[in-house]
């Protein structure tokens, strides 16, 4: 597992908008200036750490892509994109615990607006940790002329979240000081695992986007 | 005399002001008491301590709640409103008892097993606890058995289960089929919450309500309260 260096920029728009605002609300002065505080310190208390790994793709049919050594990812929308891929990149990434713990002690505190715009800023920050890191394989797989798709992680979609053990297992030891719970959640919470297809130039890769086609307008996790 | 603090307190939960240091929604507050400062001040001069909580505390909440229905308000707006409440109750527990007052009912809250997400409980205890209810959070990832066991010791009225996500939720169904097999389903009304759940998935696992938001919990708890 790797320390990420470079400091990680949120975007305060994003992070008001994660805390109910849009484009067309402001907040008022009070909780402006309390993401502007929180925003301002919260570098103190990351500790952002990534790892990932790249495997072949050995066979794609119906809804399993099989990596070898047991690791068979089963989506059939995930298997729809790997069917154009050669390999597939397995990655993890978390910002530590720091930041949870104390939107956790400052909610039993009865400090709820705080915890609610910390922990807004915890997830902001791993999201933006998790951008980094596909633009790093993004930039690793172009050196041999691969390009990348979008990032899938266990959990959304099709994609059962009981398969984020498979994520581990292709990372093995070096998955960035992230255990897994019996239900296959992350500890820490602000953490981020998944897979990004990588192929020869095509667009189809580089654009496949499943939720375009999808009925469930509503999804939390539904991208343009 | 205390009909001007009721006000003021009223005022001041709206504009989600905890201490005299705190800058409500409208700007220029700050300096002038805050929710705690004015309840110390009713308490020394005497006012009662059940129309401190209905008028100055709930009502203004409800209001809190038409705002954040109608969009003059935002997620944090609502939250430094109930966190003033919460810092009200918190100094008028002790005088409770001694007033006879008596909570609207008892609620017990979990977020069920194998999750591991709080920040929506934690909303809605704050909000419950504003209106009147006294809630004990049991915890997050807890068991079903170990849920069939605090509501056979703390006997509550209420149950709300919570869950963030889809591989989690069925835990809310092991948890009402447990009660049901421990005999105490019928002794308490389920309430769940949470991202991945609905009206109809409530419906489909035998709960007696779902919460769309805070807020919402809130008025369906009123609503099962007031059929009682």
């Amino acid at each position: 597992m790797t320390l990420m260096n470079d400091p990680i920029q949120i975007d305060k728009d994003k992070i008001l908008n994660r805390i109910g605002y849009n484009g067309n609300s402001t907040p008022s002065s009070r909780i402006d200036s309390l993401v502007d505080d929180y925003i301002e310190n919260y570098h103190d208390f990351i500790a952002p750490f990534y790892s990932h790994t790249v495997r072949g793709i050995k066979a794609v049919n119906g809804n399993r892509v099989d990596t070898g050594d047991s690791i068979i990812l089963e989506s059939y929308k995930v298997a729809r994109l790997m069917e154009r891929c050669e390999k597939v990149a397995f990655f993890a990434c978390t910002i530590g615990n720091y930041l949870e713990d104390l939107a956790a002690h400052l909610a039993e505190k009865g400090l709820i607006l705080q915890a609610t715009v910390l922990d807004a800023i915890a997830s902001g920050t791993v999201e933006k940790l998790a951008i980094w890191v596909e633009q790093s394989i993004r930039k690793d797989t172009g050196r041999d002329g691969f390009i990348i798709s979008r990032r899938f992680s266990p959990g959304y979609c099709d994609w059962d979240v009981s398969q984020q053990g498979l994520v581990f297992k292709a990372l093995g030891d070096n998955a960035a000081g992230i255990n897994l719970n019996d239900s296959m959640l992350m500890v820490p919470q602000k953490s981020v695992s998944g897979i990004i297809g990588i192929g020869r130039p095509d667009k189809e890769i580089e654009n496949y986007n499943p939720c375009i086609t999808c009925l469930e307008k509503d999804c939390p996790g539904r991208r343009r | 005399m205390s009909s001007n603090i009721i006000e003021l307190i009223r005022e001041n939960v709206i504009q989600g002001r905890v201490t005299k240091d705190d800058e409500g929604i409208e700007e220029g507050m700050a300096g002038q008491p805050g929710v705690t400062e004015l309840v110390e001040e009713a308490l020394a001069s005497g006012a009662d301590v059940s129309e401190v909580i209905s008028k100055g505390l709930t009502a203004s909440m409800e209001v809190v709640g038409q705002k954040f229905e109608t969009g003059e308000y935002f997620i944090p707006d609502m939250l430094a409103s109930a966190e003033a409440v919460g810092a009200a109750m918190e100094i008028l527990k002790p005088h409770l008892q001694k007033s006879g007052i008596k909570p609207k009912g008892k609620i017990l809250i979990a977020t069920v097993k194998g999750d591991i997400h709080d920040i929506g409980k934690n909303i809605v205890i704050i909000l419950l606890r504003g209106a009147g209810y006294q809630v004990k959070d049991i915890g997050n990832n807890i068991e079903a058995k170990d849920i069939v066991k605090a509501v056979r010791e703390e006997k509550p009225d209420y149950l709300g289960l919570s869950a963030l996500l889809t591989s989690t939720m069925v835990s809310m169904e092991d948890t009402i089929q447990a009660l049901e097999e421990s005999g105490l389903r019928d002794k308490v009304k389920i309430i769940i919450g949470g991202a991945p759940v609905s009206e109809e998935y409530a419906r489909e696992i035998g709960a007696d309500g779902y919460g769309a938001d805070g807020f919402h919990a809130v008025s369906v708890i009123e609503a099962l309260n007031d059929s009682e």
